[in-house]
């Protein structure tokens, strides 16, 4: 007789584990409690001891693989032992998911022919593993509910409901009660849950008639009318949105969980403050023009961001604390830049960094950010190229966006933000003229930057785009 | 007040970690007086709680328990202060207290009741004069108190239970981190102001679970007590005899009506803090391997085989018990019914409450709402 043995919840909750080592192989023979494999769960590596004695049929899952809790892990022929006991699939504690057997119903569940056929082979000792005693392990893969529950746990019955407020048991609207009706009948009639409902639907628990018992309101009741209401103001009735499921659930990872982990952990710890200031670049954009056309530039991007660079790099060097990282008790003023670069790649959001940037030359940090921007969206870009940042730049002008408020990236009290540079009406000597321009502003770390400093870079930051001349004194 | 006790922070040991044997001008006495077998005894008891321990570490990792509070390494603070104490004095724990547990008679079934999330309580508290495990931390610190209070009323008004002792004590479980929780200062001025029997029993263990020892305070956990005006002493907790002889010495006082004393038994939680966290997160292996070898048993067993008062036979004798146990407890799990529903209502209230009936049958109502396994939902 084979017995399986299923991964357990080691840690109170856990959903899933991934095998990092195996200690045993195919062919072993083993004692109950010998070590068989190294598993990582979200908490901890975990040393699993095995339930059975016997030898080693089967390894079901592979190193590197990760599965479910409840998915069968090993299976050990058990020495001597007669399969004597009638099997039975995997019977949880109440509530607990049951990952076999559910796969009956719910074809969400995925569970595939192999998880069907394991549950036969499951011994009784399985049968009595805990699965899921914690509050994650819920409602995908729980038993099905026949019908709702409602939570009504307030007992009313000694509250005095007047005649007449007894709710018409024919199907459809009744008559309104009589006004101001008793507040037992509003208790009565639905439960705070589904009133809340009806009130976010926009409807009255007491003009619905109740399937509940006692003729309560339930939620279904309340969801039915509500679709009934939806129904008869839409002619047709398309599912979904465009070809495909309805919902689709994506895991999240590289890039991707990297930017939300940076993002949150910025967004709730660094009290953010943005401020921005319409700029006039013509000059700024007559000198590109002039750059571009200069043999030594060619092949390199000449963007606004590369001015806006050099533009960054004076106006921090005046106003030295947007150039600094926060610690709590201290912080760390920087006598450098390593200004960040966000670039929007394939992979998503890259933050690579050019390394001590006030030592560059125009040409050279043209060339810098050339290189940088196109190695991110290779996905080129290493890791040692994305720390160390000090301030960064984000140009959503590319994106024809004009105003914009980032996060910080972690450790920096200050990113710039660069709008799109358009030809606008401006008052130049008392006169309309059409002048290009661009929008300047930034989100900076309030606990080191107040609104006047943050205000005074960037007009700093704006002074050069708008006389890029005053570089060169 | 013991000044000369205040300001000596070097825990009070007998047993060095090499297992040699240094006389103790208070503490000795306590130890000549006991027997071969009395002193087997001990070992006997930490050996079964670490093989218990194991096995129950295995069951949770298999999936038979929801969770395993280890408590290896702590085996003689634990059974050095339960031995020292007598049958009628009342043990308020925490929930690592297995080896107590076990010398007071609890059975493995009756312990794994609450780690397999089967029964609140597994055991009756009056049966073993040791209450329920107690998992918010230092609530039970003000049970023990109140405890001790009814028996201070008793005493007075003559009205002591039948079977009640009158020298009875309360012991006061708790950890290094729970000193941290305002209930154990409230329950400390309580007992020293009412001058009631109690013996705080601090398991400092160095970790509470990822906050160490010298956070929680700044000075030695057993000066606390001399704030409230009571005598506290530090004690070895890896030396089964110090903490027997400290243990009994404090007891002695206590009984002839001395109020409450502290006893902070310095030891190392060998484990994880439960099967739910990861030590290696927060502390490093040469600290881990520092402390192994400090081991309580070893040091203990060198002691013993050298005053020739435990044979090979013997240790191989306590081995089989130990496998015995640990064969026992896994079948016990395995045997382990979860309470009804009912119960968790019944026993809230002496007599029927109409809010908990409600609350009853609301729940009772939910359960039975869940499709009947393999049963195919209508939709």
């Amino acid at each position: 007789m084979s017995q399986t043995f299923n991964l357990p919840d080691v840690g109170e909750g856990l959903t899933e584990a991934e095998i990092v080592s195996w200690h045993v192989a195919k062919g072993d023979s083993v004692e109950v409690n010998d070590v068989i494999c190294e598993i990582e769960t979200a908490k901890s590596l975990v040393e699993l001891p095995v339930p059975f004695a016997g030898t080693v049929e089967e390894l079901v899952a592979g190193e590197g693989e990760t599965i479910e809790v409840g998915q069968p892990l090993i299976r050990i022929s058990a020495e001597g032992a007669a399969a004597d006991e009638p099997q039975r699939p995997t019977e949880p504690q109440a509530q607990a998911p049951d990952n076999g057997a559910a796969g009956a119903e719910a074809p969400s569940t995925g569970a595939s022919e192999a998880e069907q056929k394991t549950t036969d082979d499951v011994s009784e000792e399985q049968n009595q593993a805990l699965v899921g005693s914690g509050p994650k392990a819920d409602a995908p893969k729980a038993r099905p509910r026949t019908r709702p529950a409602e939570l009504d746990l307030v007992d009313i019955s000694d509250l005095d409901v007047p005649a007449g407020s007894q709710r018409s048991p024919v199907p459809g609207r009744t008559p309104s009660g009589p006004a101001g009706g008793a507040a037992a009948d509003v208790v009565r009639s639905a439960t705070p849950p589904v009133r809340a409902l009806a009130k976010r639907f926009g409807l009255d628990v007491a003009e619905l008639v109740g399937t509940g018992p006692a003729g309560r309101v339930t939620r279904q009741d309340v969801e039915a009318q509500a679709q009934q209401g939806a129904a008869a103001g839409s002619e047709t009735v398309d599912t979904t949105l465009s070809a495909g499921p309805r919902e689709e659930q994506v895991r999240v990872r590289g890039v991707r969980k990297a930017t939300a982990l940076n993002v949150s952990a910025s967004a709730s710890e660094v009290p953010h403050v943005s401020v921005f200031k319409e700029v006039d670049v013509t000059r700024t954009m007559e000198l590109r023009s002039a750059l571009r056309s200069d043999a030594s530039y060619q092949q390199l991007n000449v963007s606004p961001m590369l001015f806006a660079a050099q533009a960054i790099i004076w106006a921090a060097k005046r106003n030295r604390q947007v150039n600094a990282t926060w610690h709590g008790s201290h912080y760390t003023l920087c006598n450098y830049v390593n200004l960040g670069i966000a670039a929007a790649t394939p992979r998503g959001l890259v933050v690579p960094v050019i390394h001590d940037a006030h030592a560059y030359t125009l040409q050279g940090l043209a060339a810098a950010i050339t290189a940088l921007t196109a190695d991110a969206r290779e996905g080129k870009t290493t890791p040692a190229q994305m720390q160390g940042g000090t301030i960064s730049i984000t140009n959503i002008g590319s994106l024809g966006l004009d105003f914009g408020t980032p996060i910080l990236p972690p450790g920096q009290a200050t990113i710039v933000v660069l709008g799109a540079v358009r030809t606008k009406p401006w008052i130049v000597d008392g006169n309309i003229v059409p002048r290009q321009v661009m929008t300047i502003g930034g989100s900076f770390d309030h606990r080191l930057i107040d609104g006047d400093l943050a205000g005074a870079f960037i007009s700093d930051v704006a002074t050069i785009m708008e006389q890029p001349g005053l570089l060169i004194s | 007040m013991r000044g000369a006790d205040l300001a000596d922070p070097v825990p009070v040991q007998l047993l060095a970690e090499d297992g040699t044997f240094t006389e103790h001008p208070t503490f000795s006495r306590y130890i000549e007086g006991l027997d071969d077998e009395t002193l087997r005894e001990l070992y006997r008891h930490m050996v079964l709680e670490r093989r218990f321990d194991t096995e129950a570490t295995s069951l949770q990792r298999q999936g038979m328990l929801a969770l395993w509070v280890p408590a290896l390494g702590q085996e003689a603070a634990q059974t050095g202060v339960i031995a020292a104490l007598q049958p009628t004095d009342r043990v308020f724990p925490t929930y690592r207290e297995h080896a107590m547990a076990l010398y007071r008679g609890v059975k493995p079934e009756e312990l794994m009741g609450m780690f397999r999330a089967a029964t609140h309580t597994g055991w009756d508290p009056h049966k073993y004069n040791f209450n329920g495990y107690s998992v918010v931390l230092a609530s039970q610190v003000m049970h023990a108190v109140g405890w001790a209070m009814g028996i201070k009323q008793d005493l007075a008004t003559g009205a002591l239970d039948e079977g009640r002792a009158e020298d009875e004590l309360v012991v006061a479980c708790l950890g290094d981190g729970a000193t941290s929780q305002g209930d154990a200062h409230e329950s400390m001025v309580f007992a020293s102001s009412y001058e009631l029997p109690v013996l705080y029993f601090i398991q400092n263990n160095q970790w509470a679970i990822s906050v160490p020892q010298h956070t929680q305070s700044r000075v030695p956990l057993a000066h606390r007590a001399a704030g409230y005006g009571f005598e506290g002493l530090r004690v070895d907790g890896n030396d089964v005899l110090a903490t027997y002889a400290v243990t009994q010495y404090m007891a002695e006082q206590i009984r002839a009506g001395a109020g409450p004393k502290l006893v902070e038994a310095v030891t190392y939680r060998i484990g994880a803090h439960t099967t739910a966290d990861d030590p290696t997160k927060y502390r490093t292996q040469e600290e881990l391997e520092a402390w192994k070898r400090r081991d309580p048993i070893l040091r203990y067993r060198t002691w013993l085989e050298a005053q020739s008062i435990l044979t090979a036979e013997a240790t191989e004798q306590v081995d089989q018990e130990a496998a015995a146990l640990a064969k026992d407890l896994r079948a016990a799990v395995h045997s382990l019914e979860p309470i009804p529903l009912e119960r968790i209502f019944d026993t809230v209230y002496a007599e029927p409450h109409r809010q908990v009936e409600v609350e009853k049958a609301w729940l009772k109502d939910y359960e039975a709402g869940f499709a009947e396994e393999g049963q195919v939902s209508d939709k």
